[in-house]
């Protein structure tokens, strides 16, 4: 699990460098933000000087997932006082969301569950934050025709090729491709907002042809 | 300033994401429909920033020989679906970007 952290954390240290960020600027967003995803997606955008309420739409459209886990997590951690509940949300990530769900599923006591939560998440948030302070140092001083921005790009495909599982999944991703491609003349990066919703619309559509074909 | 902003913004709408169910509402009265069409957010969100990267040299989309990019990202995308690996994916994507920048001079 933290084998992939430290790669991408490098990466997402550069990408704050090379978006224009300073050190501090590339650090404190790691910190607050926390999702490696919402930190590269808001950069970039900075980076193109977009107004601040679409560098924010931006940023939640693809934060989304964020909002399916919390739904998942919240019978398990109803029972908790509500200071821990701040502090789980805020640890929260995609890593530990799969390896929470797995431990509730097991057998046991369930109220000394959240220290496991706890520690695994804090584990991943020390290896994330010094993956980014160690990116941000290092970007400093890499030359610009290393083309060491397409890092990102990769980044993004690494992540893309194993979500996409199902026909519905491939017909969402084609169709978000073409329509970012096709949109890329409007201001301020909305392509990518345009060719999330075409894709999750096409998706959506699809599954609704299979669910009335099938018996 | 208005970096600033934007940085601490990002940090809230995170945040609150994270906390919506955990801490504020009630998971019961998430509506179906919504939750399906959350699921297809990864694979519509994540082609949607890949294309432009590998595609776009400048402003206008590049589908040539002359374009590096999108034949890396090619390789690339092989490699994730072989080895499912972020490190993987990104050494192979790199590694044909600098020996076709390399070879074309």
């Amino acid at each position: 699990m933290l084998v992939g952290t430290v790669p991408f954390g490098l990466v997402t240290g550069v990408a704050a460098i090379a978006a224009g960020l300073t050190p501090l600027q590339g650090v404190a967003i790691s910190v607050l933000a926390f999702s490696g995803i919402a930190q590269l997606v808001a950069m970039q955008l900075i980076a193109v000087g977009s107004p601040m309420i679409l560098t924010v739409a931006a940023a939640t459209v693809v934060s989304l997932r964020l909002l399916m886990y919390s739904a998942a997590l919240a019978p398990h951690l109803a029972h908790l006082d509500r200071r821990w509940r701040l502090l789980l949300s805020y640890l929260m990530t995609d890593q530990s969301f799969a390896s929470t769900v797995r431990r509730y599923g097991e057998p046991g006591d369930r109220t000394h569950k959240h220290w496991h939560f706890l520690g695994s998440c804090s584990m991943l948030w020390i290896t994330w934050q010094a993956a980014v302070v160690a990116g941000v140092v290092a970007g400093s001083g890499v030359p610009a025709n290393w083309s060491l921005d397409f890092i990102v790009v990769l980044t993004f495909v690494a992540l893309m090729v194993p979500v996409v599982r199902t026909r519905a999944d491939l017909a969402a991703a084609i169709v978000a491709a073409v329509v970012s491609l096709a949109t890329l003349g409007l201001p301020y990066r909305l392509a990518l907002i345009a060719g999330s919703i075409a894709g999750i619309a096409a998706g959506l559509a699809l599954e609704a042809r299979h669910r009335r074909r099938a018996p | 300033m208005s970096t600033w902003l934007a940085i601490g913004a990002v940090g809230l709408v995170t945040f609150l994401l994270r906390a919506s169910f955990i801490v504020f509402a009630d998971p019961h009265r998430f509506p179906h429909g919504f939750r399906r069409a959350l699921a297809f957010v990864p694979p519509s969100v994540l082609p949607a920033i890949v294309a432009p990267g590998l595609l776009l040299r400048g402003d206008t989309v590049d589908l040539s020989l002359a374009n590096p990019r999108w034949i890396a990202g090619v390789i690339a995308i092989a490699v994730a679906a072989r080895t499912r690996s972020t490190l993987a994916t990104v050494l192979a994507g790199m590694a044909a970007l600098w020996l076709l920048q390399w070879a074309m001079g």
